[in-house]
C-alpha cells in the first residue's frame, strides 16, 4: 500500500516536473477577469504546457501569495491594471518575499495606464527605472508597422534577440528564428531603463532610432528625454542570487491575441507577414516560469587520485599535496526533460580551490565515462597546494538566463603526518650524517675494545719508579 | 605522618573552598582548550593527538595543534584516566582535569619539602615549606580544582627538577643528573617556563665557578643533566631546535662549553708545573673567550641562532612590549606586577623572605647558593610580569619556611642553656674561634634564657600563622577559585547571586547553530567557544598568527561596509561581543577595544587609527561627544544595537563607563541581532548573507523599514549607460 502510495506520489511528482522545474500554480493578476479572454492564446498556451492558472483581481480580498508562511502560488503574472497602488496584498515588500521565496514573477506594462506605484518601487528595488510619471511610450519613426500605426508609429517591429553580442550566453529567446520574416511586433508598450546590476540582463532592446516620451506632456516636444536608442529595454529578465526569476515585458498588448495573429508590414515593404509573437512569448513565459534554462547539480564527489589509495568518496579531510579528483554533474531543463548540460560556445566550468582566495582555478572537463542522457558529468584532477588550512571545492557558475550554480565542498587539509616523512636513509643528503653516526658508534666500540683488552702497564711504570 | 598531613591539606583545601560556591567546572580561558585537547587525545590515541590539525580553530587557516603545543599535561590526564580504568574505576575525564590541580599541588608539597630539606638539617623547615606551598595564595591561583592549565603540573615540575639538581649537585651523581634531565624533560613537554630552568641552572653553575668552586661534582652533575635534558626536550616537536637555535638557550650552551675547558684546564693543572700553568691559562683563556664571542656574533648575524624574542625583551624593558608587540602587552598577566600584588599573593611570607635568604647567606653551600640565585632572579621577573609570580613562590616558600624554623627551632626548645656552660663552651672554644674565618662564629653561643620571652615569640608567630591561614583561605574563596565564566555577586539582602550570562550564550550557540558555524570574536573567547560552544573560531587564546588576529580587530574596528567584506571571506555567521554596559562588567570589548585598534593598526596604519577614536580633547568617549569613527564602528554598534530600548527615551545609560549614550541608537544593516544573553553581558549577531536581489545591505534594510528609494532621476552628471 505504502509503496503503491509512493509510486503514486513520485509519477505525480513527474507529472509536476514534467510543466516547470518548480511547480505549476500560476497566479495571473487582471484588472477585470473577464480581461483574460484578450489572453486567451497565450493563456491557453501555458495552460496546456501543465499550469494551473487562478485569476485574481488586485483589491480582492482572498488574494494571498503566502498561506502559513509557504507560498500559495509558484509563479506571477501581473497584467497592467488601472489602479494607482496594487492594494494591500500585493505590495512591494510582499513581492519581494515572494521572490526571496522563490517564487517567479512576470509584469507586464502598458503605455496606456500608469504604472502602479507598488510596481514602480518594486522595479526599483531590482534596479528598473521607468520614464518619469510612471507613463512612458516608446516610438521608433523607422521601425513601426505600417500598416496599425501609420501616423503613431508606435508599434514597433523588431527582430528576434540574437546571441551575437554574448557568444558565452545561450540562446533562449531567438534560437532558430533567423529568417527574416520572423517578426515581433511591440505595440504600445514602455521602455525601461536598466542600471548596471549583474543579475539584470536585456532580452529585448529597442532599435537605435527608437526613443521613450510622455505623449500626455510631450506630445508636442521632446525637453527631457528619458532614454534612447539601445539604452531601452522593452522585454527586460532579472535573475535573483536564488534564482528566483523576474521578467518585465514592456508591451502587455504583444501578448494579447491580437498580435499573436496578426501581420504586420515593415517600413517600405509591401509584403505583410505574421508576427513571432506567440512564439517569443511562450520562450519568455517558459524562461520566466523555469522551463528553460534551469541548472540542476545532481552529485558532486572528490576522492583521492593516488595509487594504492582507499576510494573513499568526498572524504573530510586530505593530505597537502595530495592528488585529487574533483566531478560535478549538472543537467539543464529544457521544456519537459532534464539533458545533459553543455557548455556554451566560449566559455568554461571553472572549479576553484580557494581558502581566503583561489589557489587553484581550474577548466572542467567534460567526463564522458560519467555522464548519462541526461547528465553530463565535469571533472579535473589536480595537485592540492602545499599549506594547511580549510579549503573549499567552490564551483561558482552563475550566466545570463541560466539559473545560478554555487557549490561549496569544505575540506580539511591537514600537514604531514610525523611518520609521513621520507626516511632518512631515504634521502640522499642524510647519508654523510648516517656514516658519521656509524663511525662513532663503531669508533666507541673500538676504543673500548682496546681498552678493555690492553694489558694494565701501571705495574711496571711503578716498579720503575721504584728503581 | 605530618608530611602526610600537609598533602592532605594542600590537596583538600582547594576543592571544598570550590565546590562550595560552583558545581565542577574548567575554569578561565586557557584551561578550556586543554581540557578540549584531553578529550582529543582520549578519545583518538596518543598518535593521532601528535599530528592533529584542528580546522575548528583559526578558521580558515587551521592550527598544526599537536605541533604547536606542549603536550605534558593532557598526556598526564590520559595516562591518569587509562591507568583509572585500567583498575575498572569508572571516571569521567572531565573530573581528571577539574582534580588534576589540586591533586600536583599535592605533589608539589612534597618537593618542596624534599628541596627544603635539602637546604637546612631542621627537619620543620621542610615540614613549614609544604605547608606554605600548599596555600600560598600566589600558587593556588593555579592549583584550585578547575584550573586546568599547563602551570598546574608545570610547578611541581619546576620544584621537583630543583630538588633533583640539587641532590645531583651535592652528591656529584650521574644518577640524579640523569633523572634531573628526566624531569627537566618532562617540563619542557609541559610548559613554555621551562626557559627558567634552562636559565637558572646554568646561571648557578656559573656563579658557584665564579666563587671558585668548581668541582667535579658540578662538572658530573651539569654536563649529564644538559646533554640529556637538552635530547629530551628536543623530542618536543614545539620546541624542536630551538635549544641550540634560539638565543634564550644559549647561557645554557655556553656554561656546557665553559665547564668542558674548566674541566681541561683542571687536567692540565694536574699535569704541569704551576708557574707554566699560569702562561697557559691565560693565553688559553683570552684565545677561548675571544674565539667563543667571534663564533657567538658570526653565527648570529649570519642568522644561526635566532635573536632574542619580544617576549623575552619585555622581560628587561616593560614598555618595550606596548610600543612593538601590542598582542603581548594586551594581555593583563603580562603587566608589571603592582607592589600590593606581592602581599596579596605571598602575605606575611613576603617579609620572612628576605629573612630565609639571609639565613642562606650564613651557611652558603652549594645549594644555599642556587637559593640565593633564584631569589634573586625570581624577583626581578615576578615584578617585571604578572604572571611570573608563579615563580617565585616557591622559593619564598622554602626560605620563608627556613626563616620561620629556624625561629621556632630558637624559641620552642623548652630547655634553658646555663650560664656556666655556656661560659665553660665559650672558654674551650675561645682559642678555635679565633683562627677560623668568618665573624659570626667568633661570637659566643647566645641562648634564650626566659619561658615568657620565649612563649611571647612563639605565641606571636602562631597568630602570624594563622593570621596567614586565613589570609590564604580568604584570597582564595574570593579572588581564584571564581571560574570566570561564572560570575558571583551579592544582592542586598547579602545572598549571593550567579550571572552565568557566558554559559547561557554559548549552550544557545550550541543548540541553535550548524556544526560549522564559524563564531568571530575578540581572541579572548576563542577557547571557551571552541570548548563549550563546541564551534569554530576565526582566533583564539593561541596568539599564533597576529596578522589573523589583526584582521579580527580590523573587522570590529572598521564601518560595516568595511568589515562586511572581510567576513564575508572568512565565512563568519555569527559575531559575538562582551558588553558590561548593563550590568556595569568591567571585562567587556569596549573595554578592551583599543587593543584591538592598536593590533589592527600595526598592520594597517593606513586604515585604522587609534587617533581616531579619541575625541579632540584626547578622551576616549561612548557618549553623544564620541567620534564618527567610534559611533560607526562594528563593535560600537554591536554594543549598544537596540539597548535604548531598555530606557525610557533619552535616559539609556552605560553603567560601566557612567556615560549618557545618545537619544538615537545605532543601526545595523549587514548584521542581525540573535541573541541576547539575561544580563546583556553576551551579545551574538548573525551575519547576513547577500542580498537576494543584489542591493547593498543598508537599502535593503532601508526597504524592509518601508522607506521609499529616492528617485534618482535628478541626477546632475552624465548618464550612466549599460555597456553589454
Amino acid at each position: 500500500m505504502r509503496s503503491l502510495f509512493s509510486l503514486f506520489l513520485f509519477l505525480f511528482a513527474a507529472v509536476v516536473s514534467a510543466i516547470s522545474a518548480s511547480g505549476n500554480r500560476l497566479l495571473v493578476i487582471l484588472e477585470d477577469v473577464a480581461e483574460k479572454t484578450n489572453y486567451s492564446k497565450f493563456l491557453g498556451d501555458l495552460e496546456s504546457r501543465g499550469f494551473q492558472i487562478s485569476f485574481e483581481v488586485p483589491k480582492s480580498e482572498s488574494l494571498a501569495l503566502f498561506h502559513l508562511g509557504e507560498r500559495s502560488y509558484d509563479h506571477i503574472i501581473l497584467f497592467p491594471t488601472k489602479a494607482k497602488g496594487l492594494g494591500p496584498n500585493l505590495t512591494p515588500n510582499i513581492l519581494v518575499d515572494f521572490m526571496n521565496a522563490q517564487g517567479n514573477i512576470l509584469v507586464a506594462l502598458t503605455s496606456d495606464l500608469p504604472t502602479p506605484t507598488s510596481l514602480v518601487s518594486l522595479l526599483a528595488e531590482l534596479d528598473i527605472q521607468l520614464p518619469a510619471d510612471r507613463t512612458g511610450l516608446v516610438v521608433d519613426h523607422f521601425h513601426y508597422d505600417a500598416l496599425s500605426s501609420p501616423d503613431m508609429h508606435d508599434v514597433l517591429l523588431l527582430p528576434p534577440p540574437s546571441a551575437t553580442t554574448r557568444p558565452d550566453v545561450k540562446d533562449f529567446f531567438g534560437a532558430g528564428a533567423g529568417r527574416d520574416d520572423d517578426i515581433i511586433a511591440f505595440a504600445r508598450g514602455v521602455g525601461a531603463v536598466l542600471g548596471s546590476s549583474e543579475l539584470l540582463t536585456p532580452v529585448l532592446r529597442a532599435p537605435r532610432t527608437a526613443y521613450s516620451y510622455n505623449p500626455k506632456e510631450q506630445s508636442e516636444v521632446v525637453d527631457d528625454l528619458f532614454a534612447a536608442g539601445e539604452q531601452l529595454a522593452l522585454v527586460s529578465a532579472f535573475q535573483a542570487r536564488n534564482s528566483a526569476r523576474f521578467t518585465l515585458v514592456g508591451s502587455a498588448e504583444m501578448l494579447q491575441d491580437k498580435w499573436f495573429d496578426a501581420e504586420v508590414s515593415k517600413v517600405g515593404e509591401k509584403k505583410a507577414v505574421k508576427t513571432f509573437n506567440r512564439e517569443f512569448a511562450k520562450r519568455v513565459s517558459g524562461w520566466t516560469f523555469n522551463e528553460i534554462g534551469v541548472l540542476r547539480v545532481n552529485w558532486i564527489e572528490h576522492h583521492l587520485d593516488e595509487a594504492g589509495a582507499t576510494n573513499e568518496s568526498n572524504p573530510k579531510i586530505y593530505r597537502i599535496k595530495n592528488d585529487v579528483k574533483y566531478t560535478i554533474s549538472l543537467s539543464e531543463y529544457s521544456w519537459t526533460t532534464w539533458n545533459p548540460f553543455t557548455l556554451p560556445g566560449d566559455d568554461a566550468l571553472q572549479l576553484e580551490f580557494s581558502m581566503l582566495s583561489p589557489f587553484h582555478r581550474l577548466p572542467l572537463t567534460l567526463d564522458a565515462a560519467h555522464s548519462s542522457d541526461s547528465a553530463s558529468a565535469y571533472s579535473v584532477s589536480f595537485r592540492l597546494p602545499d599549506q594547511h588550512g580549510i579549503f573549499n571545492f567552490l564551483v561558482n557558475y552563475k550566466r545570463p538566463f541560466l539559473s545560478n550554480v554555487e557549490e561549496k565542498n569544505t575540506v580539511s587539509v591537514r600537514h604531514m603526518a610525523h611518520n609521513e616523512w621520507p626516511r632518512s636513509f631515504v634521502i640522499s643528503g642524510a647519508w654523510p650524517w648516517i656514516a658519521g653516526l656509524g663511525v662513532t658508534v663503531a669508533g666507541w666500540l673500538a676504543f673500548c675494545a682496546l681498552w678493555m683488552y690492553s694489558a694494565p702497564v701501571g705495574g711496571k711504570r711503578e716498579s720503575k719508579k721504584t728503581q | 605522618m605530618s608530611l602526610g598531613f600537609c598533602f592532605q591539606s594542600s590537596f583538600s583545601a582547594n576543592p571544598i573552598l570550590l565546590f562550595a560556591g560552583f558545581e565542577s567546572i574548567i575554569h578561565e580561558f586557557d584551561p578550556w582548550f586543554n581540557f578540549r585537547a584531553t578529550k582529543y587525545l582520549v578519545a583518538n590515541g596518543f598518535y593521532n593527538f601528535w599530528d592533529w590539525f584542528d580546522d575548528r580553530t583559526w578558521h580558515p587557516l587551521g592550527r598544526v595543534t599537536g605541533g604547536t603545543l606542549y603536550p605534558g599535561l593532557m598526556v598526564t590526564s590520559g595516562v591518569i584516566y587509562h591507568a583509572l580504568r585500567a583498575l575498572t574505576i569508572p571516571v569521567d575525564i572531565r573530573n581528571v582535569c577539574v582534580l588534576l590541580a589540586p591533586g600536583f599541588s599535592g605533589l608539589t608539597a612534597i618537593a618542596a619539602y624534599l628541596l627544603t630539606n635539602e637546604m637546612t638539617p631542621s627537619p620543620s623547615a621542610g615540614l613549614l615549606a609544604a605547608l606554605f606551598m600548599g596555600i600560598a595564595p600566589g600558587y593556588i591561583s593555579r592549583s584550585v580544582a578547575g584550573s586546568y592549565d599547563n602551570e598546574a603540573i608545570a610547578i611541581f615540575l619546576l620544584v621537583f627538577t630543583f630538588y633533583l639538581w640539587i641532590k645531583a649537585l651535592k652528591q656529584g651523581s650521574m644518577l640524579w643528573g640523569a633523572l634531573c634531565a628526566l624531569f627537566y624533560g618532562y617540563m619542557v613537554a609541559s610548559w613554555g617556563g621551562y626557559a627558567f630552568i634552562t636559565c637558572l641552572l646554568p646561571l648557578h653553575a656559573f656563579v658557584l665557578v665564579c666563587m671558585g668552586r668548581y668541582s667535579t661534582r658540578l662538572y658530573v652533575a651539569y654536563t649529564t643533566w644538559y646533554a640529556l635534558g637538552t635530547l629530551a626536550s628536543m623530542q618536543i616537536p614545539f620546541v624542536g631546535f630551538l635549544p641550540v637555535k634560539t638565543s634564550e638557550h644559549m647561557p645554557a650552551l655556553g656554561i656546557f662549553g665553559f665547564l668542558q675547558l674548566l674541566a681541561f684546564l683542571d687536567y692540565v693543572r694536574s699535569a704541569i708545573p704551576s708557574r707554566q700553568f699560569q702562561t697557559f691559562l691565560w693565553l688559553f683563556a683570552g684565545a677561548a673567550f675571544g674565539l667563543g664571542l667571534l663564533g657567538l656574533v658570526i653565527a648570529t648575524s649570519a642568522g644561526f641562532i635566532a635573536p632574542w624574542s619580544g617576549r623575552f625583551y619585555s622581560l628587561f624593558d616593560t614598555g618595550y612590549a606596548k610600543i612593538h608587540i601590542p598582542i603581548i602587552a594586551s594581555v593583563s598577566e603580562h603587566q608589571p606586577t603592582a607592589w600590593p600584588a606581592f602581599f596579596f599573593d605571598l602575605n606575611m611570607l613576603i617579609w620572612l623572605f628576605p629573612v630565609g635568604v639571609y639565613l642562606c647567606f650564613q651557611q652558603l653551600a652549594d645549594e644555599h647558593v642556587f637559593i640565593v640565585v633564584y631569589a634573586l632572579f625570581g624577583s626581578y621577573f615576578a615584578g617585571v610580569m604578572v604572571r611570573l609570580m608563579l615563580t617565585l613562590t616557591p622559593v619564598v616558600c622554602i626560605a620563608a619556611a627556613i626563616a620561620v624554623s629556624a625561629l621556632l627551632d630558637t624559641y620552642l626548645s623548652v630547655k634553658s642553656p646555663k650560664p656556666e656552660e655556656n661560659q665553660a663552651v665559650e672558654g674551650a672554644e675561645g682559642k678555635k674561634a679565633a683562627k677560623s674565618g668568618l665573624k659570626a662564629t667568633n661570637k659566643p653561643v647566645v641562648g634564650v634564657y626566659t619561658t615568657w620571652g620565649k612563649g611571647m615569640i612563639v605565641s606571636a608567630l602562631a597568630v602570624y600563622l594563622l593570621l596567614f591561614v586565613l589570609h590564604c583561605t580568604w584570597v582564595t574563596s574570593n579572588a581564584y577559585s571564581s571560574p570566570s565564566v561564572v560570575l558571583a555577586s551579592r544582592l542586598p539582602d547579602g545572598s549571593q547571586h550567579i550571572i552565568d550570562d557566558y554559559r547561557e550564550a554559548y549552550q544557545w550557540l550550541r543548540q541553535n547553530t550548524r556544526e560549522d558555524a564559524k563564531i568571530m570574536s575578540w581572541w579572548d573567547y576563542g577557547y571557551q567557544i571552541g570548548g563549550m560552544a563546541d564551534r569554530p573560531t576565526l582566533v583564539d587564546n593561541n596568539t599564533w598568527n597576529n596578522t589573523h588576529i589583526a584582521t579580527v580587530g580590523k573587522a570590529m574596528s572598521s564601518s560595516e561596509e568595511v568589515s562586511y567584506p572581510i567576513m564575508r571571506q572568512h565565512e563568519v555567521d555569527y559575531v559575538l561581543v562582551v558588553f558590561g554596559g548593563l550590568l556595569g562588567y568591567s571585562g567587556d570589548d569596549i573595554n578592551k577595544f583599543l587593543w584591538m585598534v592598536r593590533i589592527a593598526e600595526g598592520i594597517w596604519p593606513e586604515e585604522v587609527s587609534e587617533r581616531a577614536f579619541f575625541t579632540p580633547r584626547g578622551e576616549y568617549r561612548v557618549d553623544g561627544e564620541a567620534t564618527e569613527t567610534m559611533k560607526n564602528s562594528l563593535m560600537y554598534k554591536m554594543s549598544y544595537y537596540n539597548y535604548n530600548n531598555l530606557f525610557p527615551a533619552g535616559q539609556a545609560v552605560d553603567r560601566m563607563r557612567g556615560a549618557r549614550l545618545p537619544e538615537v541608537g545605532p543601526t545595523l544593516s549587514t548584521l542581525e541581532e540573535a541573541f541576547t544573553s539575561e544580563n546583556w553581558i553576551i551579545r551574538i549577531y548573525k551575519v547576513k548573507d547577500l542580498d537576494n536581489l543584489g542591493r547593498d545591505h543598508s537599502s535593503a534594510a532601508a526597504f524592509e523599514r518601508g522607506h521609499k528609494k529616492k528617485k534618482v532621476t535628478k541626477k546632475r552628471g552624465p548618464r550612466v549607460l549599460r555597456v553589454d
